[in-house]
């Protein structure tokens, strides 16, 4: 699996220069990751949004929610919980996903960044948005990954930033 | 019987592949301590430790070498502990396997009354018992495979059905390279492994089988529970933070050490007798007595310490050398100080890894041999305020208890109470890096990281117009390479020319649910989409024994001129 998946993302890992920034998002500190790989990948934002990931509300997902959640996701898609030879591949995939949205929205900090990012503290997404803000607000969307890899910079971890957009990439592959 | 003793397998073939087929079998669970060893198996509706003929549960881990038949705990008759002392039983396995003769371990091993003999060059060490005034050469493999052999005839004779695979607990503080050495080990003895669980975990496990009969809900809710879980045994001290809810275990932090009742024991030889060492430096015949004369003494005098306050130490070590001494319980403690410290240590280290506070923890696990030395058991309830101990769970039977409950589930069987709705989310012990930006060690992968796991990171090349680079992988906390554990290396060829900097080699860590590492690493340069030659994939550990040379020879060779340093992207 690794080979192919990995070569099929590095043809997609190109660095996109400098998205063009709302001024309502004003972090200086989303420069870090401003260049995450952004080619227009067919995936709904749905499966990207990491509360659709673990089947929350973003709004009312309390922390012990979101733990029951993770608990019984890991109890669908772990692999050790599959025993059909040809799901374990499909398993792990989904089983690191689940994990990253966890690592996000369990910790308090990363989660109201998390939210602020979505634009979900002002008002919710809409799917249909043409504006250049919306473009915006749904690539940034794919883009989510690479904040996961912040948390990893914060918890002390160098370097890696590109790994987190992989496997992003990767996920939505 | 129509599985052969001894089966050869290639590498591949002992691990992962074989993993993902189906099995319709329950695995059993193992337990194979420095100093004793257990079976269990899920028979249906609960675990059931399996006896051997003389009635035993609890069996000791050794193999007696004599004319040409070895045999092991597991079979062969107990006369006298003397037996086994002297020079033809060999024991302590967990210490050895997968050690090299610089290590200090190894070091310490030499005063077994059995050969272990170091050149002190990073190779393995020379083992062998005395049979027949003969030195017989063996390895820890060899004798650990024998004993596997009988464990397996054991069950065989008991379950009457073919055994193939088991879950084997380890210890935490296991390298990739020793794990390997144990699959091996396991595939000469005939046996698949069908996961290798840290023994905390094992323990973990079973709590969250616990919590879940206890609390009766729905699997995925439930009241989450954080137990720490302190396991420290003969050979090794284990730690794990486990957050349990619903049946699932979450192993939020780990931390173990080469450290445990053999430990305690020599020091308290060296206490006895200061001059053990070099008296029994030789290992002739006679030193070979006295010293498992001096080993059965210590033994029963730490033993007794822990229901007593004092001992009467009363031995014959012949040759006019006699010890006889009052030790009190104070004196063993002392003498260990450093011991019990390096523990409490494990303790805060992982709680901190873990950012789980003193006061979040619902339940304190001890467990293992050393658990019933009050020193032991008191140092982890003061670091919890005088919480008293999870009751409910054997000490000594935990981790193979939970190692059978783990065999069942990975064996896909069902319990109708769902009672094997379980599950335990690992995470990895150790960081697992690449050498760059000189001799630094860069983790990929940093320690309790949950798996399945993949992580990478972009290097760069550090010279203009490099066209090949190294990657050295190692496992370790230090953060200089030396201070890791190389697991291997290869070359990245082809990468097109270019000023230094601009070749952007992605590596990519991936372990897998069965624990399997792979690495990856691909060249793109800015400006393609397809990356510039075809990825590279390679199956970690690929070294052998000697990994310390191969570091030294490879840089030798190449010096800087294949290094890589992290890609800083310009923002």
């Amino acid at each position: 699996m690794n080979t192919l998946s990995l070569s099929s993302n590095l043809s997609i890992s190109k660095p996109f220069h400098c998205l063009p920034f709302s001024n309502k998002q004003q972090r200086p500190s989303h420069m870090k990751f401003v260049i995450v790989s952004c080619r227009t990948i067919k995936v709904k934002s749905n499966d990207t949004n990491l509360y659709n990931i673990l089947s929350l509300s973003p709004k009312s997902a309390t922390m012990d929610d979101i733990k029951k959640s993770y608990r019984s996701m890991a109890l669908q898609h772990h692999p050790d919980v599959c025993h059909d030879p040809s799901m374990k591949e499909e398993c792990t995939r989904m089983f690191v996903k689940v994990n990253a949205a966890y690592e996000t929205l369990s910790n308090p900090m990363l989660r109201e960044e998390y939210d602020c990012e979505l634009g979900l503290r002002r008002r919710m997404i809409s799917n249909v948005g043409v504006s250049e803000d919306e473009k915006w607000r749904r690539r940034w969307q794919q883009q989510v990954g690479g904040l996961k890899m912040r948390s990893r910079t914060r918890m002390g971890q160098k370097g890696g930033s590109w790994g987190n957009r992989m496997r992003t990439q990767n996920m939505k592959n | 019987m129509a599985e052969q003793a001894y089966t050869v397998a290639s590498d591949s073939e002992t691990t992962g592949e074989e993993k993902s087929s189906t099995f319709p079998e329950i695995a059993i669970g193992v337990d194979i301590g420095t100093s004793q060893c257990s079976v269990a198996v899920w028979n249906g509706s609960q675990v059931e430790l399996l006896k051997n003929t003389r009635n035993q549960k609890m069996m000791r881990s050794y193999v007696t070498f004599k004319e040409d038949t070895p045999s092991g705990g597991v079979s062969s008759q107990l006369f006298h502990e003397h037996d086994l002392l002297s020079g033809a039983t060999i024991f302590n396995m967990k210490r050895l396997i997968g050690r090299v003769d610089t290590d200090p371990v190894i070091h310490a091993s030499k005063n077994l009354p059995f050969l272990v003999q170091t050149l002190d060059i990073g190779v393995r060490p020379f083992i062998a018992a005395l049979v027949n005034n003969m030195w017989r050469s063996t390895t820890p493999e060899e004798v650990l495979a024998i004993f596997l052999v009988e464990l397996r005839a054991m069950a065989e004779a008991q379950l009457k059905r073919p055994i193939r695979n088991i879950v084997l607990t380890v210890p935490v503080s296991f390298s990739r390279f020793q794990l390997t050495r144990i699959e091996r080990t396991c595939a000469m003895a005939g046996l698949h492994v069908l996961r290798l669980m840290p023994e905390p975990t094992a323990v973990a496990l079973l709590y969250g089988q616990h919590q879940q009969q206890a609390s009766h809900e729905n699997t995925g809710s439930g009241c989450e529970k954080i137990a720490l879980i302190f396991n420290m045994g003969a050979g090794y001290c284990d730690v794990a933070v486990t957050a349990t809810a619903g049946g699932v275990s979450q192993i939020k932090a780990l931390a173990g050490y080469t450290i445990g009742g053999e430990d305690l024991l020599q020091n308290m030889m060296c206490y006895l007798l200061p001059d053990s060492q070099s008296l029994f430096k030789n290992h002739g015949v006679k030193e070979i007595k006295s010293m498992g004369l001096l080993r059965v003494a210590t033994q029963d005098a730490i033993h007794q310490l822990s229901s007593q306050t004092n001992v009467q130490v009363d031995v014959d070590l012949g040759d006019g050398l006699k010890i006889c001494k009052v030790v009190d319980r104070e004196e063993f403690e002392e003498v260990n100080k450093n011991l019990f410290e390096k523990c409490e240590s494990l303790i805060i280290q992982c709680l901190q890894d873990a950012k789980v506070e003193v006061e979040d923890v619902n339940d304190v696990i001890i467990v293992g041999g050393c658990s019933f030395i009050p020193k032991v058991k008191n140092l982890v309830t003061n670091i919890f305020k005088g919480k008293e101990p999870y009751k409910g769970m054997n000490p000594l039977e935990a981790a193979v208890c939970g190692a059978a409950v783990e065999g069942a589930v990975a064996s896909g069987i069902n319990d109708p109470f769902g009672y094997l709705d379980l599950l335990t989310i690992q995470a990895t012990p150790l960081a697992i890096g690449i050498r760059a930006n000189g001799n630094n060690f860069i983790p990929l992968i940093p320690r309790n990281t949950t798996m399945p796991a993949r992580k990478d990171v972009v290097f760069t090349t550090i010279h203009d117009n490099q066209t090949e680079a190294l990657i050295l992988v190692y496992e370790g906390e230090g953060k200089k390479v030396e201070e890791n554990h190389m697991l291997g290396y290869f070359k990245i060829t082809g990468i097109p020319r270019a000023p230094k900097g601009v070749p952007e080699i992605n590596v990519c860590m991936d372990i897998d649910a069965a624990n399997v590492l792979r690495v990856l690493a691909g060249v793109v340069m800015p400006g393609c989409r397809q990356p510039a030659i075809p990825v590279m994939e390679v199956r970690m550990p690929t070294v052998d024994d000697g990994h310390g040379w191969c570091a030294e020879a490879l840089n030798r060779t190449y010096g800087a001129s294949l290094n890589l340093v992290t890609l800083q992207k310009k923002a």
